[in-house]
């Protein structure tokens, strides 16, 4: 199956696309912030976050010292527009299985006899 | 190699990122509304400003109080910038903010204006103080329900912002 072009290897694990999304919505966020609100530890956190500053995506500031040391995440413009580019080729993907496809045979035969109109709903949403 | 994506899994993934993006607007919001320590600490430091400012003072203990009063506002501002754990992208404020901004920038000036009138023409006992409490009361009044009014639009802004970079 072929991939549009905007779609990031790198942001498409579940952890990092999440850490990816909210800095979206952030000019910066405080590491502790980000771990809370993903509800990940410290150490898979740092984890994620060194892989995307690695390749340019975030940059990582520290500041202060002793009890009031904090770290504050921002993303780059370079990660900002690869999010951006994955999330247009998400939608690629999801628009170009047609009105009918975006379920498995399984959740079709399910969403056909309980919630087919729910599910375009929320999908009309995930587009707004 | 690249990752095989059905259509089920890419909507997933356009749920899941909405997820993260709701807990900072949630932020947002919770700091709108428990932030009012700095709100009554900045009306405090205006009324003690225009208070003093109604004394008769030498020109240069004008400009003094006056430093003096911008000082401790930017204290303030480093301060509760310090303590905020998240700042929202410029792209999802909406014009509410900068409206909020400047129209309590305009309702304290014309109150400060109007209540100094009112205390000089009708020769009132205490004008500074009068002109003092009124400013700072229309400044309370104002700020609480002002903030309210601009945060409660940037979630749907947010929402728009995100479909336009991706459409």
């Amino acid at each position: 199956m072929s991939t549009p072009s905007g779609f990031d290897e790198l942001i498409h694990p579940s952890t990092r696309l999440s850490v990816v999304a909210l800095l979206a919505a952030t000019e910066w966020a405080d590491f502790s912030f980000i771990r809370d609100s993903l509800s990940l530890s410290d150490s898979a956190l740092s984890k994620q976050l060194h892989t995307l500053e690695e390749a340019g995506y975030l940059e990582i500031h520290k500041e202060g010292g002793g009890r009031k040391r904090r770290t504050k995440v921002r993303l780059t413009s370079r990660g900002r527009t690869a999010f951006d580019g994955h999330v247009a080729a998400l939608r690629a993907i999801v628009e170009g299985a047609g009105p009918t496809t975006g379920a498995t045979p399984a959740t079709e035969s399910a969403a056909a006899t309980t919630s087919g109109t729910q599910h375009q709903q929320q999908r009309a949403e995930a587009g707004r | 190699m690249s990752t095989p994506v059905d259509a089920e899994r890419a909507w997933q993934d356009l749920q899941r990122i909405r997820v993260p993006q709701e807990r900072v607007y949630d932020e947002i919001e919770r700091s709108a509304q428990s932030d009012l320590g700095s709100t009554y600490f900045t009306a405090a430091v205006m009324w003690v400003f225009l208070a003093v400012t109604g004394l008769d003072l030498p020109t240069w203990a004008f400009w003094l109080v006056l430093t003096a009063y911008f000082a401790v506002l930017g204290s303030v501002a480093v301060i509760y910038n310090r303590r905020s754990r998240i700042r929202l992208h410029r792209s999802r404020h909406s014009w509410r903010s900068f409206a909020t901004f400047v129209a309590g920038m305009a309702v304290t000036l014309v109150t400060i204006l109007v209540s100094g009138f009112v205390a000089n023409q009708l020769a009132l006992p205490f004008g500074s103080l009068i002109q003092a409490t009124a400013s700072t009361g229309a400044f309370l009044l104002f700020v609480g329900p002002a903030n309210r009014w601009a945060v409660s639009a940037l979630r749907d802004r947010g929402a728009r912002v995100g479909h336009q970079a991706v459409s």
